[in-house]
């Protein structure tokens, strides 16, 4: 039996019942969305609402399609040749998978953190500006203000203030995940995704990224994916639990854990498989 | 019977001794075996060969060729020959072998009736002018005495090649002066030389281009029916002004060379008779027996120096190499500026772009087997495209005023680096290849995810990335394409180029011209000159020359390809 330590929610931030959520509160709107690699199918008519400015977790165990269903959430399936999508991903009432969709747009509203912090080998720098390089920005002011913010609150800003220009390879697993982090919201997204981002990182690293995710909902809209239950608990405002590419049960992060109504829920977390 | 049944026992019994010790050998083999040492043995073995056969080569060539450059020790030999004169011989040993006696018997000398074998030695006696071969064999019992005369000199010369002799008179302006004046007589004479070739090269060379292209100009007018009576005018007042800059220029250069020619030395040469030189014609004069090991040293580099930096002279068998040197170095990094992006794009392309199909599969191969084409087949193939058609319709239609003479439809050193560029393309796309397969699908989807599309991952992420890798095609193309010879005897080398390709005449780089390179101009001199003796330490000389520049090129690159990839170190893992 895995102890939870319920996590009181923000009162204004609350939100007992995900499926009358106001238009205000939507983030992203998921819309039957099925998912075949091939013939094998993937994930299963999933249809779900992602509140906005909150941090929204997937668990299940390994298979269950929950890192699948993160990465269609910035199409980062496309690069998977045989990948096919049927279904709606809303984002402002626009269909992520439409026909006139810029995909290089959608990533740049939907960010995304991977498993292993995969700095690029340049400076710190020119690691946390490369998306405003994209986008054409060359006012050096401009480029640094911008460094300097996603690198605060990436909470890296005092660990690397000294040495920006140094490359980003040298800097500690942790260090390199939150500068992942940083230069993912250096371009200001809309939601950001993480994909199991402390599973390469020591305990105390992880900690640091937990408490910067706390804070990263202030500003962002936040979907993660963990098989690490107790991470799910400590960070998350709503959580998700999938099994074998079918959403089974998704409620407030208190509830799930504490009151899950189906039954493989229940099964989970009490640790019976996964 | 009984006999041979008892053989056979003992043999039997023979046979399981020999079984046990078998057995307990194979034991021992079998551990040794195991513990897998006759590998490292093995290896060891393979490593040690190549090194031995590295360095082996390498003494061999430097020191032959190196060798060339020390001065060597004038004799002055006394000989008594075949008829029972006596005659003075002088000059520097050149070879020495051993021969059989037997091959002695026509000449009717006398040995000692134990003697098998004579030592006879090659002399190079230089004075052409007097004898027919500037070379002799010697038998070394014909010899009645060798000395080293201190005041002998050799003098270098433009042309006719070395003499070798005894100074008796030098002569400034017509008058007779002291022998000692002599260095400082050189140095006079060699800065006039110099004038006057700058003035033949540049000045004379210039106008004779300017003439060149206004002749071609006119003709171009004439082409196109505009040559209009005006135009003509201006053309020809152009020609008649650089004709009296010519004449000036030509008068000016007679007086120099005059004024050269009244300078001279007579010299003593070994069979008495005396010769005279003009100063104009001689390099250099040294007094070899009298150099110390220091002076010896500074002549040494000195030859060096000029080896590197002169023309050649007298069909390439003496001089220098440079136009060979600049030839090759000018046609690789042409080669190297072609074939880079033309790989680095292919490569792009077989491993971004093209489907995982037949067709891309079929793509791969053929670019593989294009590395296994034999190279003159490169050069047919670039004499026939590149020169004969490419070239041929360059000409039509860009140089229609110079026909029927060719200005790129003839070999030069623009096809020779194309089809160079061709052959080792295969290697370039495939470390290229390869270097794009091993960077981690992380780097990539980090870039995607930051909303960058795939030619920005491309510019930005990946190419720095796989830069190591290119610069490994690069310098394996720049081995390559170095010491490559047979496809540019086809496309565009030649024995002797009059012209850098290089020059002060817009528009500088000519990329039309023939030129000269290292690998052909060992052949030429080694095997195409008319004097082989002469010739031979050439041989080495350039070839140690070939391998050094070989060696620097791919310095440069793999120094290069060290700093990139310490960049990009902490990725390969």
């Amino acid at each position: 039996m895995i102890s939870v330590t319920p996590k009181p929610l923000a009162s204004q931030q609350e939100i007992r019942d995900l499926a009358n959520l106001t238009p205000e509160q939507v983030a992203l709107k998921i819309q039957n969305l099925n998912l075949h690699y091939g013939e094998k199918q993937a994930l299963f008519d999933i249809s779900m609402l992602i509140p906005k400015g909150q941090v929204t977790a997937f668990i299940g165990p390994s298979g269950c399609g929950k890192s699948t269903l993160l990465r269609s959430i910035n199409r980062m399936n496309d690069l998977v040749d045989s990948c096919h999508i049927d279904g709606e991903i809303l984002l402002h009432d626009e269909n992520i998978y439409g026909k006139h969709v810029d995909v290089a747009m959608l990533r740049r509203k939907v960010g995304m953190v991977f498993q292993r912090p995969n700095p690029f080998p340049k400076s710190i720098y020119e690691n946390v500006i490369y998306g405003l390089r994209l986008v054409g920005v060359k006012n050096r002011r401009t480029l640094d203000e911008a460094a300097e913010t996603a690198l605060k609150s990436a909470a890296l800003w005092n660990e690397v203030k000294d040495r920006l220009h140094e490359s980003a390879l040298g800097l500690s697993g942790g260090q390199q995940q939150r500068l992942v982090i940083a230069r993912a919201i250096a371009i200001q997204p809309e939601v950001l995704l993480l994909d199991e981002p402390t599973s390469a990182l020591d305990p105390i690293s992880t900690l640091t990224i937990e408490e910067l995710i706390n804070d990263l909902k202030k500003q962002f809209t936040v979907v993660i994916v963990t098989h690490n239950m107790q991470q799910a608990a400590r960070v998350s405002d709503q959580t998700a639990f999938m099994y074998m590419g079918e959403l089974i049960e998704y409620s407030d992060t208190n509830t799930l854990f504490t009151t899950p109504t189906k039954k493989k829920t229940e099964d989970y977390i009490t640790g019976r498989y996964g | 019977m009984k006999k041979s049944i008892k053989l056979k026992t003992s043999q039997l019994m023979n046979s399981d001794i020999d079984k046990e010790q078998n057995t307990a050998m194979n034991n021992s083999y079998k551990k040794w075996f195991q513990s897998g040492s006759p590998w490292v043995w093995l290896s060891a073995a393979g490593v040690s060969l190549s090194l031995i056969s590295v360095l082996g080569l390498l003494w061999l060539i430097a020191s032959r060729g190196l060798s060339y450059f020390w001065p060597a020790t004038i004799y002055q030999f006394e000989v008594n020959d075949l008829q029972g004169h006596n005659h003075t011989v002088i000059g520097e040993i050149y070879d020495r072998e051993s021969i059989p006696v037997g091959q002695l018997v026509h000449t009717k000398l006398k040995f000692a009736p134990d003697t098998l074998e004579v030592e006879r030695i090659l002399v190079k006696t230089g004075n052409r002018e007097l004898v027919n071969l500037d070379f002799r064999w010697i038998l070394v019992p014909q010899i009645t005495k060798i000395t080293e005369p201190k005041n002998i000199v050799v003098i270098e010369r433009r042309t006719n090649g070395n003499f070798y002799g005894f100074i008796t008179k030098v002569i400034l302006d017509g008058e007779t002066v002291s022998n000692t004046q002599l260095p400082q007589l050189i140095d006079r004479v060699d800065n006039f030389q110099q004038q006057i070739e700058e003035l033949q090269k540049s000045d004379i060379g210039s106008i004779n281009y300017q003439l060149e292209r206004l002749r071609l100009k006119e003709k171009k007018y004439q082409l196109n029916h505009q040559l209009t009576i005006k135009i003509k005018h201006e053309i020809d007042a152009e020609i008649e002004a650089l004709k009296i800059q010519y004449q000036q220029l030509e008068q000016k250069l007679t007086s120099m060379r005059q004024q050269v020619a009244r300078d001279k030395i007579e010299v003593r040469a070994m069979n008495g008779k005396v010769v005279t030189i003009n100063l104009e014609n001689i390099l250099t004069v040294s007094y070899a027996n009298k150099l110390n090991l220091f002076e010896k040293t500074g002549v040494f580099l000195q030859k060096i120096g000029h080896f590197i930096s002169d023309d050649p002279r007298e069909a390439n068998t003496e001089g220098g190499v440079f136009p060979a040197i600049f030839g090759t170095v000018l046609m690789v990094l042409l080669m190297t500026v072609i074939v880079s992006p033309m790989g680095v794009i292919a490569a792009i392309y077989l491993h971004e772009y093209a489907g995982n199909n037949g067709l891309t599969k079929m793509l791969r191969i053929a670019v593989i087997n294009l590395a296994g084409v034999p190279s003159i087949v490169y050069g047919i193939f670039g004499l026939g495209f590149f020169v004969y058609m490419l070239g041929g319709s360059i000409d039509e239609l860009f140089f229609p005023e110079t026909l029927p003479s060719p200005t790129f439809g003839t070999p030069g050193v623009l096809w020779s680096a194309i089809t160079l560029a061709i052959l080792t393309l295969p290697v370039v796309i495939v470390s290229t290849e390869e270097g794009l397969a091993r960077i981690p699908a992380s780097m990539r989807h980090g870039s995607l995810a930051l909303g960058a599309t795939k030619i920005e991952t491309l510019w930005r992420i990946i190419l720095p990335i796989a830069s190591p890798a290119i610069m490994t095609g690069i310098i394996l193309a720049i081995a390559r394409a170095a010491g490559e010879v047979a496809p540019l005897m086809l496309v565009g080398v030649v024995k002797m180029a009059p012209t850098l390709p290089l020059d002060g005449n817009f528009p500088y780089l000519h990329l039309e011209r023939k030129f000269m390179h290292l690998g052909f101009h060992i052949y030429d001199v080694g095997f195409q000159s008319p004097n082989v003796e002469a010739a031979r330490p050439l041989v080495y000389a350039t070839a140690l020359l070939l391998v050094t520049i070989i060696v620097a090129l791919n310095m440069t690159a793999i120094s290069i390809r060290n700093k990139l990839r310490e960049k990009y170190r902490a990725l390969e893992h």
